[in-house]
């Protein structure tokens, strides 16, 4: 029985011209139109993100050189070993610029994108109870922490006394002063609402979905973002307390 | 905005209802009038009495429309066809929840004892700019019918009825694509995402299809071709309020989006080397 044979080619059946059938063998075109999806633009945010927070982890970690010893040694040879690494650490900075780059880009489009799917609000608005403040203020959040992080390169990544003799110390003087402990505050605060929602969002949006893990995925993320906000929000509070006055 | 008059209708005040000597409710409904598409649109306020608990919001709309006619006026449009939760024709907003308070219920299953007396309900359309509203509480849903025949099918020759059971199809993957196929189409995900986002509804239709075999040959340029309709309709962007699955009447679960986002990760890096 021959009469299964289709007359047409196989994909002839499809309907519509389809973005598939406009490309070309060893097409590369699959990436614009990746990137420009909606979905694409999702996994761009989630992977640069991702990338994003396993910096800040290093970041903390060093950080938390400050409270090693009291001179400020130990803090002085982790910065001396970064300086050391010359261009390898302008290629690292190069990459976290691009990511930083990347990811608020890619925030601006996406925002551009639902504000116009949604022009008109709703008299009432009520939600359902899954929209939490932090993933409702993702934006804000964000805007806050890209201010935020302007302003904390100036204070220190610019600063040439950072790379002098006493690199702790002037983390010490810094912070201690209460406005820049205020800044730093609410910095922290917005970064740390900022990932509570994003690390598992990012998760999700990169495909790790499954009713068995999503529970424990969702904690991870806030165990995670609080994690780190405690350890960054350590430092300024450590600041007034133990150094406030001293330096200021 | 001049709000028309508030007219009072008396309700299903049934002899023989169910609810026998008991008082039924008392509303304020705010609704939604709009005359045409782009037209500006106000809310008018109706008092309704003595509404039986044992209807459905949408009888309760027909018992406002029955008495908006009586005294020639223009009754209030929606949409509803099977008034069993089950076509997806039905949709509206109450009180800012895409089908009311009531967890996995339609508007048309919605029944009015899930209200209290003296309640004020605000009732809108669902609103996105891919939805544009043509009347009242209707919307122009067609941007899903696009969707859809841009890849939401499978191909078969047509001809006599296929055996039954020639195709088998494990337990797991059939559960996996009814609990997707579940999916009526409503678009209340829409309506209940912060950035008016599609991709439940696309995600319930890439992976209801990705689970069986018949969808196999198909699969990847049924993702890539939904996504492009998707974006071309001008949906917003998932960032994974899940909203949406909080207001799905059928429970489709937000694990079909991250499919969706895998199926067209997937199927991106295979079309590259085509
Ligand atoms: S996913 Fe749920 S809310 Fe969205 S169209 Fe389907 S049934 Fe309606
Ligand atoms: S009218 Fe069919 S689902 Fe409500």
């Amino acid at each position: 029985m021959s009469s299964v044979t289709s007359p047409n080619p196989p994909g002839a059946l499809r309907k519509g011209p389809g973005i598939a059938s406009a490309l070309r063998p060893t097409s590369m075109r699959w990436i614009l139109r990746f990137f420009g999806s909606s979905i694409g633009k999702k996994y761009v945010m989630a992977v640069t993100g991702l990338l994003l927070v396993g910096f800040l982890v290093a970041h903390l970690a060093g950080n938390l050189l400050l409270y090693a010893d009291e001179s400020g040694g130990k803090f002085k040879a982790y910065a001396e070993g970064l300086h050391d690494l010359g261009p390898l650490l302008w290629a690292a900075e190069l990459g976290l610029i691009g990511l930083f780059g990347l990811h608020v880009f890619y925030a601006l489009q996406t925002l551009r994108d639902n504000r116009a799917a949604r022009q008109s609000r709703y008299a009432v608005s009520a939600s359902r109870g899954a929209k939490t403040l932090a993933s409702a203020t993702m934006p804000i959040t964000g805007a806050i922490v890209l201010l935020f992080v302007i302003v904390h390169l100036v204070h220190f990544r610019l600063d040439d006394a950072f790379k002098g003799d006493d690199p702790a110390g002037l983390v010490k003087s810094t912070l201690a002063s209460p406005l820049a402990a205020a800044i730093y505050l609410v910095g922290v605060g917005a970064l740390t609402l900022h990932l509570s929602h994003a690390i598992q969002s990012a998760l999700q949006t990169l495909g790790a979905s499954h009713p068995n893990f999503n529970p424990v995925r969702e904690k991870l993320g806030l165990g995670l973002a609080v994690l780190l906000g405690l350890g960054f929000a350590s430092f300024p509070v450590y600041a007034l307390i133990a150094w406030g006055g001293g330096n200021s | 905005m001049s709000a028309a008059s508030p007219t009072a209708v008396q309700g299903a005040a049934s002899p023989t209802g169910a609810a026998g000597t008991k008082q039924g409710l008392k509303l304020v409904l705010k609704v939604w009038r709009q005359g045409a598409r782009g037209a500006p649109g106000q809310f008018e306020t109706h008092e309704l009495q003595n509404v039986s608990t044992d209807m459905s919001f949408l009888e309760m709309l027909d018992v406002l429309n029955e008495g908006l006619i009586r005294e020639g006026k223009d009754p209030v449009a929606f949409e509803h066809d099977c008034r069993e939760g089950i076509c997806g024709s039905c949709g509206f907003v109450i009180n800012g929840q895409a089908h009311g308070p009531q967890k996995e219920t339609t508007v048309c299953q919605l029944h009015m004892r899930s209200f209290r007396s003296g309640e004020t309900l605000v009732i809108e359309p669902f609103r996105a700019t891919a939805f544009p509203i043509l009347k009242d509480l209707v919307v122009d849903r067609s941007a899903f019918d696009r969707i859809v025949a841009a890849g939401g099918y499978v191909s078969v020759n047509t001809g006599s009825a296929p055996d039954a059971n020639a195709i088998l199809i494990p337990k797991d993957n059939a559960e996996r694509a009814f609990d997707a196929a579940a999916c009526i189409g409503c678009g209340a995900c829409v309506a209940a995402c912060p950035n008016g986002s599609a991709m439940l509804f696309v995600g319930a239709k890439v992976s209801h299809l990705a689970a069986l075999p018949q969808g196999q040959s198909e699969r990847d340029h049924r993702a890539l071709d939904m996504v492009a309709a998707m974006d071309k309709e001008g949906f917003g962007d998932c960032s994974n309020h899940l909203e949406c699955v909080a207001s799905c009447p059928k429970g489709i679960a937000g694990t079909n989006i991250a499919q969706l986002n895998r199926e067209f990760a997937k199927a991106s890096l295979r079309s590259g080397s085509r």
